[in-house]
């Protein structure tokens, strides 16, 4: 029991210490991080804490209900009667071990928060707009697109949302992020496109009947590809005289 | 005619128990077919069984009704009224009147929930009724606001009762530390109801004047705004989930321990530290729900670590749970079958919410088909699991009669496995990307379908089973097998021991009172 | 149901009232009249909320200094468009501004913010910021965290008010700018978060425009802020802050709770020790 109460307290000063370190992250190099692959990174972590929890609390109650089914009519159960000590023992020693692993898991997601919070400089700036039932976004140049927009690969892509409707959710399930976008609120999320790809945008919160097919696709391409598809919107978009 | 009269004007609180328990159970039975359009609807994309509007009508009776008019009433609602006061030495309730009020609002509240949809343009809002949506939808949300008016105040109601019973109607010896864990637990999920549901109350009052009488409480553009009404409603509707896993855990120890003859591991621990600790933290940690919504970043990463804690009342409980088995002497009833199935659902949806626990990690699953199935195992699951286990174990207590038949067996194992092949899939299209209440979703990879195929079958074998077990109590409560005794499994609480099945009007039949050092968990071999 | 919500509403009622009596007292200046429909200066908040000027946009500051606007980021700022020639009429938002700012208790400029006015009138020079500056009234300090400048290239006044949505223009006839009375409340970052204008601003809606400015970046001794900030929600409409009903009524509502619970208790004790209860 001691021995656990010892790792109890490591895990402890471990997870304190661990909310030292986000600070000394962001300080590192000038690297774009890959939130992602750190989501996934981090998922696999607490899959496995999980499953070592559930396999050890599961074959234990499994061996038990097994193990202790009553042989004799009328038998009465064993269990052990606790001192006052061993009571408070098994409700500390447990709660200690627990704290450790939350601090543990906190502090793991917080360094992972910082990283899908801070938008890396130079970042590109597209403002989006939902609507019941599409999105609208601005590249702020005169290029607007609906529901359709291509991105630079591996370059950091930073939404600024907001909603003319009703709340919206805009998730983006290949780049394990999702943000709202709330009328009279400015919300943002970022990602990078590691990757040439199309990349399904759904939304996330309901809207309405056709939140179901409430889907936007963003394209990564080259930045040179990039740079043709903005010229080519800004040259389509530009106002024709006979309009103003 | 006689008969009906003393159902509708008893003020007696089995009566009562019994009317929250039929309600509770028509509840799950409509929900349950509403739950069984949406898996057809969900099926394959392209289905035509429920789409656009009509799903989101399902989707809201579904959710609605489970959770307002079945897991609370059921749980607070029936255990609370039937069981609370015989295990307490009580003769009845403190606020007899009081208590018939509260069941005819909640039954009210239910048939409400029912016109709600036979009415064009039935509710549409889920059961969050999140505005603008809920202010601009053309559909009815006043029968949603109307609807948790009715069942939001008949909760208050029986909270005070059931409360203020306990408090000041113990039999003389009954003290603090010998109530049996579902008084406890019932009684921290009413403190929970009594304190944060008119918060609730005022959230969707203001949805109603700012649908029907031009108010901008909800409406950003008028100085209101739309992310208050999200926090308030989670501010009750969080602790509402524990209003539900509490009792679900108290009749838990109940029936695990009596039928295991063994007394609850660590009793003090697990109310002091858990049943008191989940009920003090229970009101700090709504905003996981709120983790996309765009509030400040420092409030996200506050709440990780609030609703992280959590694991640790939660924990000491499941501890003195597991620890109840410890060197027992199980006797396996079918009551015991579906307890044995709560502590498998505990784990795997207790253990599911600890990355949804962690914001950065939530950022990606909220809103997807893991949290559906995260939340149907620990809630949906596991408390209707521990509610049949309990109607099970008090079987006898209320008809006399036993519950014991192949039948009833074989739907705990058609709902078991059932519930299993529903929502295990969903977590593995939910971390792929497969967003909650979709109709549709030919956007996604093929993939997805062959999962929801197999979540739908398994949907139509739960409900199966669930059926079975239903067909199962009506028989039984008929023509099931007589019991020998009064106190068939051999407890040593209250309602068992001091009076018979089913008690009578005034509940014993001499004043009760316990001797020094009485437990409800004390066994003795017969 | 209602006889409870008549209780609650009284309850609720009776916060909000007082709540209500401090902004109350505070006055705010009467319109400025013009022959330009106002709401044609309006700022297109939806699109324009959140925007970030360009960081390299460069002024040269009363002391003839250049800076880049760059500089002037790393704490809340206020910026106010305007001009300092006085030829036709003066333009009077920055004193306006100057006389919310001297009623703003709780913020302190320099420490908290600073302001920056920067002119959109080409003809403007060096003379008439400095005639312009040597008249400006306004507390010490105040004046000490403000900025005054004009562009230093051609063209980024208007760059600079084309990004944040300001809209300015030359009326021969009035011989003056038309323009709104707009003052922008950036982040530390810079970026736009409040626009607030001067016909309908109080110091209150000041005060609580530089709280949420500051954002994120609340410290944990500035939770006075962050309570005010919390009782007040902004209207796009009226363009100012107004009491947060709702969460006076959601609060309101727990304290019901919460005095229901001992009210019930109380009460059946009273009667139990009456014993007017079977037992």
């Amino acid at each position: 029991m001691t021995g656990n109460k010892k790792i109890g307290w490591v895990s402890v000063l471990a997870g304190l210490a661990a909310f030292a370190v986000p600070a000394a992250v962001l300080a590192a190099d000038g690297k774009i991080p890959d939130p992602a692959a750190d989501w996934n990174h981090l998922f696999g972590h607490v899959l496995l804490d999980i499953i070592i929890i559930g396999v050890a609390f599961g074959g234990w109650g499994a061996y038990m209900l097994v193990k202790y089914r009553a042989t004799a009519p009328g038998q009465v159960g064993q269990g052990p009667k606790l001192s006052v000590a061993q009571a408070i023992a098994l409700a500390v020693i447990p709660a200690v071990v627990f704290m450790a692993d939350d601090f543990y898991l906190a502090a793991n997601g917080w360094v992972l928060w910082n990283t899908q919070r801070t938008v890396p400089a130079g970042a590109l700036e597209i403002r989006m707009t939902a609507n019941q039932f599409y999105w609208d976004f601005d590249f702020g140049n005169g290029v607007t697109a609906t529901n359709e927009i291509k991105v630079p690969v591996g370059k950091p892509v930073v939404m600024r949302m907001t909603s003319n409707d009703v709340v919206h959710s805009f998730g983006i399930p290949d780049f394990r992020i999702k943000e709202d976008a709330v009328p009279g609120r400015k919300t943002f999320l970022w990602f990078v496109a590691q990757k040439p790809g199309r990349y399904l945008a759904t939304c996330g919160e309901y809207c309405g009947m056709s939140h179901a097919q409430m889907g936007a696709w963003i394209e990564a391409v080259p930045q040179a590809d990039y740079d043709a598809w903005i010229k080519s919107q800004q040259h389509a978009s530009a106002p024709q005289p006979s309009n103003s | 005619m006689n008969t009906l009269k003393e159902w509708v004007f008893s003020t007696d609180h089995k009566r009562i128990g019994i009317l929250y328990l039929v309600g509770s159970f028509a509840a799950f039975g409509l929900a349950g077919i509403a739950a069984l359009i949406i898996r057809l609807q969900q099926y394959a994309p392209g289905m035509d069984v429920a789409q656009g509007q009509a799903y989101y009508n399902a989707l809201y009776f579904h959710a609605a009704a489970m959770i307002l008019a079945f897991l609370i009433p059921g749980l607070t609602g029936f255990f609370g009224n039937y069981m609370l006061p015989i295990m307490i030495g009580a003769k009845d309730m403190a606020f007899p009147r009081l208590n018939a009020f509260s069941v005819w609002l909640y039954l009210m509240g239910v048939v409400l929930a029912l016109i709600s949809m036979a009415v064009p343009d039935a509710p549409d809002v889920l059961w969050t009724g999140y505005p603008p949506y809920s202010v601009r939808t053309t559909a009815n949300t006043a029968f949603y606001v109307f609807t948790v008016h009715l069942l939001g105040f008949s909760s208050i109601v029986g909270a005070i009762n059931i409360i203020v019973t306990v408090a000041c109607m113990r039999a003389p010896g009954v003290g603090w530390n010998q109530l049996p864990m579902l008084v406890w637990t019932v009684l921290a999920a009413l403190v929970i109801n009594l304190i944060f549901i008119p918060v609730l109350g005022a959230a969707v009052t203001m949805l109603l004047t700012d649908k029907y009488m031009g108010t901008h409480f909800f409406d950003a553009a008028a100085g209101g705004d739309a992310l208050l009404y999200q926090n308030l409603f989670w501010f009750y509707s969080h602790p509402a989930v524990y209003v539900i896993f509490l009792p679900a855990m108290g009749v838990l120890f109940e029936v695990i321990s009596t039928m295991g003859q063994n007394p609850v591991f660590n009793y003090k621990a697990a109310v002091y530290g858990g049943v008191f600790g989940v009920a003090a933290l229970s009101g700090e940690v709504w905003v996981h729900h709120l983790y996309t919504s765009g509030l400040p970043d420092w409030i996200r990463i506050g709440m990780t670590v609030t609703t992280l804690l959590i694991s640790v009342p939660v924990g000491i409980m499941i501890i003195s749970l597991w620890g109840t088995l410890y060197k027992a002497a199980l006797r396996y009833n079918i009551a015991m079958y579906y307890a044995a199935a709560c502590l498998f659902f505990v784990l795997v949806g207790g253990l599911t919410g600890i990355p949804l626990a962690v914001v950065s990690m939530t950022v990606h699953l909220a809103k997807t088909a893991y949290v559906h199935a995260h939340f149907h195992y620990v809630m949906a699951l596991f408390s209707t699991f521990a509610i049949f286990s309990g109607v099970y174990f008090w079987f006898p207590k209320m008809t006399n009669r036993f519950a014991e038949t192949a039948l009833g067996k074989a739907g705990f194992w058609l709902s078991f496995i059932g519930a299993n092949v529903t929502f295990a899939p969903l977590f593995v299209v939910g971390v792929a990307g497969m967003p909650r209440r979709y109709w549709d979703y030919d956007q996604f990879p093929t993939w997805f379908a062959s999962y929801h195929h197999v979540s739908t079958y398994g949907a139509f074998i739960m409900g199966a089973g669930m059926l079975l077990a239903l067909i199962n109590f009506v028989y039984c409560a008929f023509a099931g097998e007589k019991c020998k005794s009064a106190n068939p499994w051999n407890s040593n609480s209250l309602e068992w021991t001091h009076t018979v099945s089913p008690p009578g009007p005034g509940n014993f039949l001499h004043d009760v009172s316990v001797p020094a050092g009485w437990s409800p968990y004390q066994y003795t071999a017969r | 149901m209602v006889h409870l919500f008549r209780v609650r509403l009284a309850l609720v009622t009776a916060i909000c009232l007082a709540v209500l009596v401090g902004p109350a007292r505070a006055q705010w200046s009467p319109y400025s009249e013009s022959e330009v429909d106002p709401s044609l200066f309006r700022i297109d908040e939806g699109r324009f909320l959140g925007v970030k000027p360009d960081a390299a946009l460069t002024f040269r500051d009363e002391k003839g200094k250049a800076f880049s606007f760059g500089e002037m980021t790393g704490q809340p700022l206020i910026l106010v468009l305007s001009y300092y020639n006085c030829d036709g009429t003066c333009s009077v938002v920055n004193k306006d501004l100057g006389d919310l700012l001297k009623e703003v208790k709780g913020q302190v400029p320099g420490r908290d913010y600073r302001i920056l006015t920067v002119s959109f009138d080409p003809k403007d020079t060096a003379e008439s910021l400095a005639k312009f500056r040597a008249k400006f009234e306004v507390p010490a300090p105040v004046l000490a965290a403000w900025r005054f400048a004009l562009p230093a290239n051609e063209g980024d006044a208007k760059r600079l008010a084309d990004s944040i949505g300001f809209k300015f223009f030359w009326s021969p006839r009035d011989r003056q700018f038309l323009h709104p009375g707009v003052f922008a409340f950036l982040s530390a970052e810079g970026r736009v978060v409040r626009f607030l204008y001067s016909a309908s601003s109080r110091p209150l809606d000041v005060e609580l425009a530089l709280i949420d400015a500051k954002q994120n970046q609340i410290k944990p001794t500035e939770i006075f802020d962050l309570a005010l900030s919390l009782c007040y929600s902004y209207n796009y409409k009226d363009g100012k802050y107004q009491v947060n009903y709702p969460l006076f009524i959601g609060f309101g509502s727990l304290v019901f709770g919460i005095v229901s619970l001992l009210v019930s208790i109380l009460v059946y004790k009273r009667r139990a020790r009456k014993g007017e209860l079977l037992r």
